[in-house]
């Protein structure tokens, strides 16, 4: 429907410029935050990106959201950690306990790093990103659970998950363990560096949770033909 | 098993031609991170510094250091021996200084850097060389001068007040380090009358935490300096004439209530017998935040009126330490507006900080201003966090070690120190 829509306009920019308003006329392109796509230079252009670049000239572009950014640091999969993290739009406070839970992570495993005699040094990780990444991918839930009618009563179901939704899932989890199951006295920062500690060893309550849904899982097998997709 | 590192093709940098060869043995179970010098050797070693300046080193059979780390590290490790060629270089504090010369006054931050990192590295700059220059050419018969370290928030001035205070103790002055003057006039729990005077204030808990510290720092001295009045504390206890200054610390550390007055009593005795010919000791008076001491507190009297600076005995004793009337000594002062009551976050002068009537009791003084890092001091800054070689493993996002993340490091923190640190921490 956008496509035919967009054959019909003319050529136009409005009076009243649209910002911070998520639904635009289909007329209007996506910005462009990478850096690189930039600095290619006119010879090294192949045909369709140049006549993007024609067509960027003409057409108005959508305002870019806050949380794009040309940074190298930029990582999607922390964007969305701490917007998921985030209460009442407060980012942030948000993105002020994603670092000091990166920096306490460092610190933890330098200390431990500078501790542990030579041969166990080369296995302990100092990087807090890599730790992050592979903590959430050891609480990814492989398969999942859907409440399916049949006859009158409700099965649970076991049932493919997208990789997205593994994703939420993994994060919802970590940041329920945290604010719930632990001391109340400790700052959230604390809390999330000890439990991505946990997950990235694989022990730890969230990795516990995602097993028993595993579990569950593997006990409803006989289920799984009530699943019809 | 000595450590073989690669040395690199282009020449050494430094004009004076001192090559320092090191050993670099690791040994797998007794591998000792101590926070000295950090190339440090464990067994089989000669004591590498003698007491002269850059001394000519040598050891046999040795690996060269390769001379990227000699950019941002030096091993003059004295104060008095560091000039204008080390700008910009980090150099250890001795380990077994550290937790006598600072057992406060190093800014927080920094002390979770030295507890992470093993080692104390502080860098030489500008503001720092330009006061200990200073202090050495000082002639210490006229009355003391002032030296009051300005700049934005985050730019150094706490770091440069620790490496002075470092050079003053090395060269065995006496070091009275006030880590905060704000910590005195906010935030007290317990504010007793005082016994002494009327209408002042005292408090204890802040006043026995100071002693306790000054007891740490200046332990040699506390025999050695002989009190010249009697103080009576009560009708029972009292400290006669001629009795070693470690005796009245000790008091004021064990008997809280009367602590504000030792405190009083312990910067008197100083002043009067700080230039002395027969005792004779220097006197470094370092205050952090001295802006605090003029201007208003948040404290309360017990019927709600807001109580004055000069109504507390602590601060109303330091002003008169901050004079200058008393000969044989400085006041190195830093103005801080991070712990600063009822002051706008955009101010850093010392006009806007001290107020009118800090300013006049601070005026005349040698303003030293502290700008933020160069494009030298952020290299080297930028190199010490990424250093490897010492397994400090600071910088750890891959993006972070090239071209591209350094120039975005230095537009997101526009190269102010603490801000940088900030960045590198989680980075």
């Amino acid at each position: 429907m956008a496509a035919s829509v967009t054959g019909l306009l003319k050529p136009w920019t409005p009076r009243v410029l649209l910002v911070r308003w998520s639904r635009y006329n289909p007329y209007y392109l996506e910005p462009e935050p990478r850096k690189e796509v930039y600095h290619i230079p006119e010879t090294e252009l192949t045909p369709e990106q140049k006549e993007e670049r024609e067509l960027k000239s003409v057409r108005p572009i959508k305002a870019a959201t806050n949380s794009v950014t040309s940074s190298v640091f930029n990582d999607p999969v922390l964007s969305k950690f701490v917007n998921m993290m985030m209460k009442d739009g407060d980012k942030i406070i948000a993105k002020g306990i994603i670092t000091q839970t990166l920096e306490n992570m460092k610190r933890k495993q330098v200390e431990k790093y500078h501790k542990a005699p030579e041969v166990k040094k080369a296995e302990i990780e100092c990087n807090p990103y890599v730790i992050f990444h592979q903590a959430l991918e050891n609480c990814k839930p492989v398969i999942g659970l859907a409440s399916i009618q049949k006859g009158g009563k409700f099965y649970q179901v076991p049932i493919p998950l997208t990789d997205n939704r593994r994703r939420f899932l993994a994060m919802k989890w970590m940041i329920t363990e945290c604010r719930d199951n632990k001391h109340r006295r400790t700052l959230m920062y604390e809390k999330l560096s000890q439990e991505l500690l946990a997950a990235f060893s694989k022990e730890g309550n969230v990795v516990k949770r995602k097993h028993e849904l595993h579990k569950m899982a593997e006990s409803n097998r006989a289920y799984a033909h009530y699943r019809w997709w | 098993m000595a450590y073989l590192l690669p040395s690199l093709p282009y020449p050494t940098s430094f004009a004076n031609t001192v090559y320092i060869l090191f050993f670099y043995c690791i040994i797998d179970c007794m591998f000792v991170y101590s926070m000295c010098n950090s190339v440090c050797v464990v067994a089989q070693v000669r004591p590498l510094h003698g007491s002269g300046c850059g001394q000519q080193q040598e050891a046999v059979g040795m690996e060269t250091r390769p001379e990227t780390v000699s950019i941002f590290r030096t091993q003059e490790n004295d104060p008095a021996c560091q000039s204008e060629q080390h700008l910009g270089q980090y150099y250890t504090v001795p380990a077994s200084h550290f937790h006598t010369v600072f057992p406060h006054g190093l800014p927080p931050r920094y002390q979770q850097q030295v507890k992470t990192f093993n080692e104390g590295c502080v860098m030489v700059r500008q503001p720092a060389l330009e006061l200990i220059s200073h202090l050495k050419r000082a002639d210490y018969i006229n009355p003391t001068l002032r030296y009051l370290l300005y700049g934005v928030k985050g730019s150094g001035k706490t770091m440069s007040l620790c490496h002075a205070v470092h050079y003053c103790s090395t060269q065995g002055w006496l070091v009275l380090h006030i880590p905060d003057a704000h910590l005195w006039v906010k935030n007290c729990k317990e504010l007793l009358p005082s016994s002494y005077h009327a209408s002042r204030f005292d408090q204890p808990i802040q006043a026995s935490n100071w002693l306790r510290n000054f007891r740490t720092t200046n332990e040699h001295f506390l025999s050695k300096i002989k009190l010249r009045q009697r103080y009576v504390w009560t009708k029972r206890e009292s400290t006669e004439e001629g009795r070693p200054l470690g005796e009245l610390v000790d008091m004021g550390v064990s008997r809280v209530k009367s602590s504000s007055d030792v405190v009083g009593a312990v910067l008197k005795e100083l002043r009067l017998q700080a230039g002395g010919t027969e005792g004779g000791f220097r006197l470094a008076v370092a205050v952090d935040g001295v802006n605090g001491l003029w201007g208003r507190t948040t404290l309360k009297k017990e019927d709600k009126s807001p109580v004055a600076p000069e109504e507390l005995t602590l601060v109303h004793n330091l002003r008169k330490m901050i004079n200058n009337d008393w000969c044989g000594g400085a006041v190195i002062a830093t103005l801080s507006q991070t712990g600063s009551l009822y002051a706008p976050s955009s101010a850093y002068l010392p006009q806007e900080l001290l107020g009118e009537e800090g300013f006049d009791s601070m005026d005349p003084f040698i303003p030293v201003p502290v700008s933020l890092y160069s494009e030298k001091e952020f290299e080297s800054c930028y190199l010490y966090y990424l250093d490897h070689i010492h397994f400090h493993h600071w910088l750890q996002h891959p993006h972070s070690q090239t071209e591209e993340g350094k120039k975005e490091l230095i537009f997101l923190s526009n190269r102010n120190p603490s801000v940088l640190e900030r960045l590198c921490a989680f980075l």
